[in-house]
């Protein structure tokens, strides 16, 4: 799965990521308000942040529960530097651009403490270090009153430049377009390169003098900063930010997010906000569903049973689903000879060089051999 | 090894189906919110429309005069249980009133037809699904107005829910909003959205009078305190600390396990042992009042029910899991009354909650079907009642007209309700002034059974100058442990057999 490599231009994977984006920018002038602000504006601040579990994930193998920390932080934060009054927050007045400055920092700064404390432990030791890292944030926002305690920071202003619904949306979606092509420009930098190193194989980086540790602390420490811009437009678009926000829940609804979607492309994480949103905001509207006792009370089974389904259909999340339709399709419109080319190709397990046809693009690369190569490895198909 | 896998193509037929399925809902919802925008400037064109007489009869077909309600309901979290119950207090207000029928004979959730005051029908828009936190039922309140196009709101349930809608309320004052129950001190006294009514106390009213019975009474100098830790925890401590420090008690320990908390062992641990304090009040409540009692049986002995005393959360169907030892427990008061108190008008309400279902799944009786009159007896049901009542009554003050909300809203600001467990009226910030009514679990044969043994009169949200919008919402420590005048000190009304004594 060569999903994490930069954008390159004239690849149809490109070109329907743009076809994408441009349907996305049109979107206000054809959809509703409410579809607007309430499903797409959120798909891009959720899907921001579940981005940075992608990023950690793929490019440098740690799976983190801490991401919704950081989204929690810069919210918290920003709060309390914005507010000028009211009984909540310390109400420092500070204006719009400092308070966002001041929350960035702050949560670029725990996020660099925090990776710098996790740095040297992997696998499951990783998760369960994140996690608890999101229950003591969880426990801290309660418990410390000036900061917060358990109602909250309310009655958080919007910057006035994004009053507008849409203009909101639009802010989500260009920092969302930016964070994606910035991971996916990383991949190919010295940085991204030996992350992907240190992921594959950390003894031999090691030895190789990379610095692992270190590599580690930045990749938190960035997907931190990136979890807290996500965290600003959410404070934004809701206004109030509680410990509730942040709490055991929505950090594994993070996850799920990212799961649903995929772990393996980046694309997975906004696809994954959407199905999760639209299933929120739609399920109970389904014709009959409240008849077979599928009530707007019964969302989690539905959303546990929609990640069980897609588990079984595709573990790589429903850009798995589509990966694999695309090679269906490609298969199914080869011609003899090609066939014959790809066969004699995946025949042999390397799989490195596709048909002639798709030489030039990873992702059809991918597809051509995954049914074949699909469970060898756990990152089948990830770039080496 | 390399192999094959291949998923059948069965799960994935239904995948595709369920996300179309998904979809065409999602469009669905779209035009829903077209044809009934809520937004000011729709709000306005159906102003200007009713303005005309001509069209009036014509818009009320066509759903232009309707009233969309959306109730929040909670069928989550701690109160999750009580879901039905919300929904049920509505629906047996549209019933009792507006000359509606229920939708199903076992279960309110199915809403209700026929409701009409002065020509203007009511309908339900939606339920809102919340779980006691700001964040979903801000967003659950968001989906009813923005996208399902409710123009009056009843509810929410819960404290820091009341908080968030109260400001959403002010944002949106061509709304109207009803509290259901929610019981934190702020959504009147800080947020004052002038759109947003509350025809019930908060938790500091409903514990008016209990501090000075303990204190004078039962002879408590000294009281310890464990309450959740949010805003309506917050709110039923202040009230209690504010009436027995008021009068001279002392309290020397207060604790605040989270909302939620299921293990109450360290919590409990650090409270004070019986023979340390006088007694404790328990202001923990939806699914952790239990567990809070059980975790205190285990570390500190059996209980003593005279040495303690709780908010509304105190009920006798805690003796159920607990054993009868709870006897002699003090429990503040709530919107409704126990059922020693007998009227006409509550014997009228129970019995047309008999008539308008077989049955309800309240959260009173554990969520088994049971006579609908068990849930229409407790405070939840009865404050999305209240409710229901108070907007039929500002829709007939105002002939039904709701295209404009300014004059429902001053109509709504100015009610006095005549309810069945007694009269509510609205002070300047919209919140309910109340009679509290103090009660004490005894034993009835072998059974526990709520007793109410005195009523304070008139209770305001300014619990006698000691809250205002100048003063700190209530937290962990505020209010402070000081004597203060309040001016239902040595005036409680007594009530014998169910019989007040004034």
């Amino acid at each position: 799965m060569t999903r994490l490599t930069p954008l390159r231009l004239r690849s149809p994977g490109t070109v329907v990521l743009v076809v994408v984006l441009v349907l996305l920018f049109l979107l206000p002038t054809v959809s509703s308000t409410f579809f607007v602000d309430f499903v797409m504006a959120r798909t891009m601040m959720l899907g921001l942040a579940a981005a940075t579990i992608v990023f950690l994930s793929a490019y440098g193998g740690m799976i983190s529960l801490a991401q919704l920390l950081f989204f929690g932080i810069a919210g918290f934060m920003y709060g309390n530097a914005v507010l000028e009054s009211g009984a909540r927050g310390l109400t420092l007045g500070w204006p719009g651009w400092v308070s966002i400055v001041f929350a960035l920092v702050v949560t670029t700064v725990v996020a660099l403490l925090l990776g710098a404390l996790a740095s040297r432990t992997t696998g499951i030791y990783y998760l369960m270090l994140t996690l608890v890292y999101g229950v003591i944030g969880f426990y801290v926002f309660a418990q410390v009153v000036p900061i917060s305690g358990p109602g909250g920071v309310t009655s958080i202003p919007r910057p006035e430049v994004l009053a507008d619904p849409v203009r909101l949306y639009y802010a989500g979606l260009v920092l969302s377009v930016i964070a994606y092509v910035g991971f996916r420009a990383l991949s190919v930098t010295p940085f991204g390169r030996s992350l992907q190193g240190v992921r594959d194989d950390p003894v031999r980086m090691a030895s190789l003098g990379f610095n692992v540790p270190l590599h580690r602390m930045l990749a938190f420490t960035l997907a931190g900063f990136v979890a807290g811009l996500a965290g600003l437009l959410n404070v934004w678009w809701n206004g109030q930010i509680d410990p509730a926000s942040i709490g055991i829940g929505p950090t594994l609804t993070l996850l799920i997010i990212a799961v649903i979607g995929g772990m393996s492309r980046f694309e997975g994480a906004w696809v994954g906000a959407f199905v999760y949103l639209v299933a929120n905001n739609y399920m109970r509207d389904l014709p009959l569903v409240d008849q077979l006792g599928i009530t707007e009370a019964r969302f989690n089974t539905i959303i546990g049973l929609l990640v069980l389904l897609i588990m079984v259909l595709s573990p790589e999340g429903l850009v798995g689903i589509f990966e694999k339709a695309r090679a269906w399709w490609q298969r199914a419109t080869l011609t003899p000879t090609t066939e014959a080319a790809s066969t004699a190709t995946t025949s042999t397990g390397v799989g490195r060089s596709g048909p002639p046809a798709t030489a030039d693009d990873p992702a059809a690369d991918t597809a051509a051999r995954s049914d074949t190569v699909a469970h060898d490895s756990p990152r089948e198909g990830t770039d080496r | 090894m390399m192999h094959t896998t291949r998923k059948p193509r069965w799960l994935t037929m239904v995948s595709s189906v369920a996300a179309l399925a998904l979809l065409v809902s999602a469009c669905a919802g779209d035009d829903t919110t077209d044809s009934a925008d809520t937004t000011p400037e729709a709000t306005e064109e159906d102003g200007e429309e009713t303005e005309d007489p001509d069209t009036e009869g014509d818009e009320t077909a066509e759903g232009g005069d309707v009233v969309r309600l959306g109730i929040l309901g909670q069928c989550e979290g701690p109160f999750g249980g009580f879901h039905e119950d919300t929904v049920a207090g509505v629906t047996l207000a549209m019933i009792n009133e507006a000359g509606a029928t229920s939708n199903s004979p076992d279960t309110a959730l199915d809403g209700w037809s026929g409701a009409e005051v002065a020509g203007t029908s009511i309908e339900l828009t939606g339920i809102a699904c919340g779980d006691d936190t700001p964040d979903t039922i801000l967003g659950e309140v968001r989906r009813l107005v923005e996208q399902e196009g409710a123009n009056v709101v009843i509810g929410p349930l819960s404290g820091d829910e009341g908080i968030a809608v109260a400001e959403y309320a002010a944002e949106n004052p061509e709304l109207t909003f009803l509290s259901g129950i929610a019981g934190s001190q702020e959504p009147t006294l800080e947020v004052q959205a002038p759109n947003y009514f509350r025809f019930h106390g908060d938790g500091a009213q409903w514990n008016a009078g209990l501090g000075d019975i303990l204190f004078n009474e039962e002879g408590w100098e000294t009281a310890a305190v464990i309450a959740d830790d949010y805003s309506f925890g917050h709110t039923s401590t202040a009230g209690f600390v504010a009436d027995f420090c008021g009068v001279g008690g002392q309290v020397t320990s207060r604790v605040f396990p989270p909302l939620g908390t299921t293990d109450y062992s360290s919590f409990i641990a650090q409270l004070p042992d019986p023979d340390e304090v006088d007694g404790y009040f328990w202001a923990v409540g939806g699914t952790g009042t239990q567990a809070a009692l059980e975790a205190f049986v285990n570390a500190k002995g059996d209980l003593n029910g005279e040495q303690h005393a709780g908010n509304l959360f105190f009920n006798p169907g805690l003796a159920s899991a607990l054993g009868p030892d709870i006897a002699g427990s003090y429990v503040g008061g709530f919107a409704s009354l126990p059922g020693d108190v007998q009227t006409p008008e509550i014997q009228d309400y129970l019995a047309s909650a008999d008539a308008a279902w077989d049955t309800l799944a309240g959260g009173v009786t554990g969520n088994e079907p049971a006579d609908p009159s068990a849930a229409a007896s407790f405070g939840f049901m009865y404050g999305y009642y209240s409710a229901g009542i108070a907007l039929i009554e500002g829709l007939r003050a105002v002939d039904g007209q709701i295209a404009d909300q300014a004059p429902l809203q001053d109509a709504l600001a100015n009610l006095t309700l005549d309810l069945p467990y007694g009269e509510v009226s609205l002070d300047e910030n919209r919140s309910g002034i109340i009679d509290t009514f103090v009660q004490q679990l005894v034993l009835d044969g072998d059974e526990v059974v709520a007793e109410t043994v005195a009523i304070i009169p008139d209770v305001t949200q300014a619990f006698g100058g000691t809250f205002s919008e100048d003063t700190p919402p209530p937290s962990r420590d505020f209010p402070t442990c000081e004597e203060r005048d309040l001016p239902w000190e040595g005036n409680a009304i007594p009530v014998v057999d169910g019989v007040p004594q004034q």
